[in-house]
């Protein structure tokens, strides 16, 4: 009797198992039709963006009726986590926005998401997706394994934007070389104010900023394209040394006197950053709207990118923003991709979404917002600064959860004085490159 | 008189019992056994959600035994057990003790310590406990005017933990209905005999009341340990595991390596160490409630 149970329990794990192996055998093709259906389509983002896509949603449903979106939004905080389960279990929206890494976790054999160029060129019948407004760089963003997973919606680097206000107030200019940025600390710090902040929450900005300073000052990327390490230990002590001089110079607060007055609360819903306690913050060009909101119209201004003494500006990086996808198991490619088409392509949907996801990687999407007076705002400018830097692309290694979990910790630990930047960097380089080999698998 | 018989409108075959409970047993096989056996062997696997299972046998183990966020995790969670279970089934108690006691208007008392055990570690929660803890919350507000110093809740790595405790003590009212309603329970007579024999109230509950909830305290006990143990709400919501992963515990361990970093297997092992933890941890109740049990019966 024993013996048969345990054969009937191994039988049916194996049955389960198999189906979680979920090859991609059966998609939906394209029939080159548009059928009447329901489609659910997710993104995240502040409340701009909400508005803005709920908006356009509107206008899609009086050209298509026929076609109803149902929309699936919320903050960033835990979506990755929300999309993955999603993923794992076969019950994700039609349409997605994606992040950049999440062709690299959810998607590592390319099979992930649906592959666009069934969708955008097909020569049997009609192709809803037209990507001739994209450039074949940006294209490249969204491919993965040799499949199109999915277009770029903008790209965007972080930049520094800062609290005009407070800066008046304290009589500062806004910095243009590291070096002016750590004498500022002195300045505010006699006000008790800080010109910056820097977190280790899932934005991670605080390792972000010292791997930009590093890449400017050695030339060399953090991680490669490929997933390979490209900073040496002694690298990534000068990046953990460079985020130490920032806390002991009160440029940036301790990540203790930080969560201390913050507690586990987002930078833009702090009454630390909205009472201009801290007055800047390093921000992606096409998600500073979140943090220009919670201050008084024009308070939030972009500063310059910050140099080296040589005057050397590269760097600071770039990455495709965010992308959409479809799902690999929609029924309705076709619908899909025609409303994916809309949200990229159509000039009345770019003026309404305007910039609330950067400046728009569609040519089309742009010229649109250029000729209706649109493409103006702080994502704008980040986006016309970046433009006269050496910028690098962000590899999506990077952007990895457990990555940034390593980072995170490394930077935790030398803020805390748990360790020195010396064994910090030791433990980090090791664990990174044994994670990268993991994952490059 | 005529003797009347039933007939049981089933039948009478052996098979009408396993018949009657088979909505139970579908549901504990589909529910329970399934998903209990399939994640044991996912626990022997390399899978990330996305891509064909590849057996490694105790690999996942092996690694999270290995692994410093893993130790970490099991020490949290032991210290938050250690400290909250205790405190709590003596708060609830001693609160339960006092609305047994027959005063007007004890209803609403009994009601109000209720409602927090409903709202949980909910958004709203959280956001009081940062309005309350944070570093110019009320609580050090308050230290600062009895002329304490303020403390840092949040940010130092050993007092964080204790925001979370204090969360979970403050929703005792679960813990504290199951006493009351044992309390009421207790003859009276006990009391009123040990009254004349010249007892006094602290005497009583020492010699009567605790020891006819001992069946009870111990049932909240094993309850209370049991919940201690999966904690992971409150962590996630309050202070994300941290600072430097003080209140990283087991549950959030398993949500990281399931959610985070898609690494199914090794969140299977986890939770499959955390049940030996817990069964680990109800025997040794047992056995010690037994070793006490016998003691007295001497």
């Amino acid at each position: 009797m024993k013996t048969k149970i345990f054969k009937a329990a191994v039988c049916l794990c194996a049955l389960s198992l198999s189906a979680c192996g979920k090859k991609q055998n059966s998609i939906t093709m394209p029939d080159g039709k548009l059928d009447k259906c329901s489609l659910r389509f997710s993104w995240w983002g502040g409340d701009d963006r909400h508005e803005a896509t709920l908006e356009a949603i509107k206008l899609w449903n009086t050209l298509h009726p026929e076609i109803e979106i149902i929309p699936e939004y919320g903050g960033w905080d835990g979506w990755t986590e929300k999309a993955a389960s999603q993923i794992a279990g076969n019950t994700e929206p039609d349409i997605m926005q994606i992040n950049y890494d999440w062709l690299v976790s959810l998607s590592p054999e390319g099979d992930g998401f649906y592959d666009l160029s069934l969708l955008s060129d097909n020569s049997e019948h009609h192709a809803f997706l037209d990507l001739s407004g994209f450039d074949e760089e940006t294209l490249s963003f969204g491919i993965r394994r040799g499949n199109l997973n999915a277009v770029t919606v903008s790209l965007s680097g972080r930049g520094l934007f800062y609290n005009s206000d407070v800066y008046e107030i304290v009589g500062a200019e806004y910095p243009e070389t590291w070096d002016e940025l750590l004498a500022l600390g002195e300045k505010f710090g006699k006000k008790n104010l800080y010109p910056l902040d820097l977190d280790i929450q899932s934005g991670g900005t605080a390792w972000y900023l010292a791997v930009v300073y590093v890449q400017q000052k050695t030339g060399k990327e953090f991680i490669t394209m490929n997933g390979e390490l490209g900073f040496t230990q002694e690298d990534i002590k000068e990046a953990l040394d460079f985020y130490k001089r920032l806390e002991d110079n009160h440029v940036i607060r301790t990540i203790s006197a930080r969560t201390d007055e913050d507690g586990n609360a987002a930078l833009y819903e702090s009454p630390e950053f909205i009472g201009g306690n801290v007055a800047g913050v390093l921000e992606w060009g096409s998600s500073v709207g979140k943090y220009e909101s919670v201050l008084d119209e024009n308070v939030l201004e972009a500063g310059p990118f910050l140099t080296g003494e040589n005057g050397s500006s590269g760097g600071w990086m770039v990455k495709p923003s965010m992308l959409y996808a479809i799902s690999k198991n929609t029924s309705h490619p076709d619908e899909a991709a025609a409303f994916m088409n809309f949200l990229l392509n159509n000039e009345e949907c770019a003026v309404i979404l305007g910039t609330s996801r950067g400046i728009p990687a569609s040519s089309y999407a742009e010229n649109a917002l250029e000729k209706s007076g649109r493409l103006s705002g702080l994502a704008k400018e980040n986006d016309d600064l970046l433009e006269q830097l050496d910028t690098v692309t962000i590899s999506p290694y990077m952007e990895l959860s457990r990555m940034k979990e390593i980072c995170n910790t490394a930077i935790e630990s030398v803020s805390y004085g748990t360790s020195d930047t010396a064994s910090a960097a030791k433990q980090m380089y090791e664990e990174i490159n044994a994670y990268l080999e993991r994952v490059r698998k | 008189m005529k003797k009347r018989t039933y007939r049981n409108p089933v039948g009478v075959s052996r098979f009408t019992g396993l018949l009657l409970i088979s909505p139970f047993i579908a549901g504990f096989l589909i529910f329970t056994l399934y998903p209990f056996v399939c994640s044991f062997v996912l626990g022997l696997t390399d899978y990330n959600g996305n891509t064909t299972p590849e057996f490694t046998g105790f690999e996942n183990y092996i690694n999270l035994i290995k692994s410093e966020d893993f130790r970490n995790a099991v020490k949290v969670t032991l210290k938050y057990a250690v400290i909250l279970v205790p405190a709590k089934l003596i708060f609830s108690l001693f609160t339960a003790v006092i609305l047994s006691l027959e005063i007007k208007g004890m209803g609403f008392f009994r009601t109000a310590f209720y409602i927090p055990s409903i709202l949980g570690a909910n958004l709203s929660v959280v956001i009081m406990w940062q309005y309350l803890f944070t570093s110019k919350g009320l609580v050090n507000q308050f230290l600062e005017l009895i002329g304490a110093s303020p403390v840092s809740w949040y940010g130092s790595p050993d007092k964080a933990i204790f925001i979370i405790i204090l969360l979970r003590l403050w929703e005792f009212g679960s813990t504290m209905i199951i006493f009351l309603t044992s309390l009421k329970n207790i003859p009276k007579e006990l009391y009123d005999a040990a009254k004349v024999d010249g007892c006094g109230s602290i005497r009583a509950f020492f010699s009567i009341t605790l020891p006819q909830l001992r069946g009870v305290i111990f049932v909240n006990l094993i309850l209370q340990i049991i919940s201690a143990f999966q904690e992971f709400n409150a962590p996630y919501m309050i202070t994300s595991g941290g600072p430097l992963k003080s209140t990283y515990t087991l549950g959030m361990l398993i949500y990281d390596e399931m959610f985070r970093y898609n690494e199914i297997g090794a969140a299977n092992a986890v939770s499959w160490l955390l049940f030996m933890i817990i069964a680990a941890a109800v025997a040794v109740m047992y056995i010690v409630s037994g070793w006490i049990k016998r003691r007295d019966e001497k």
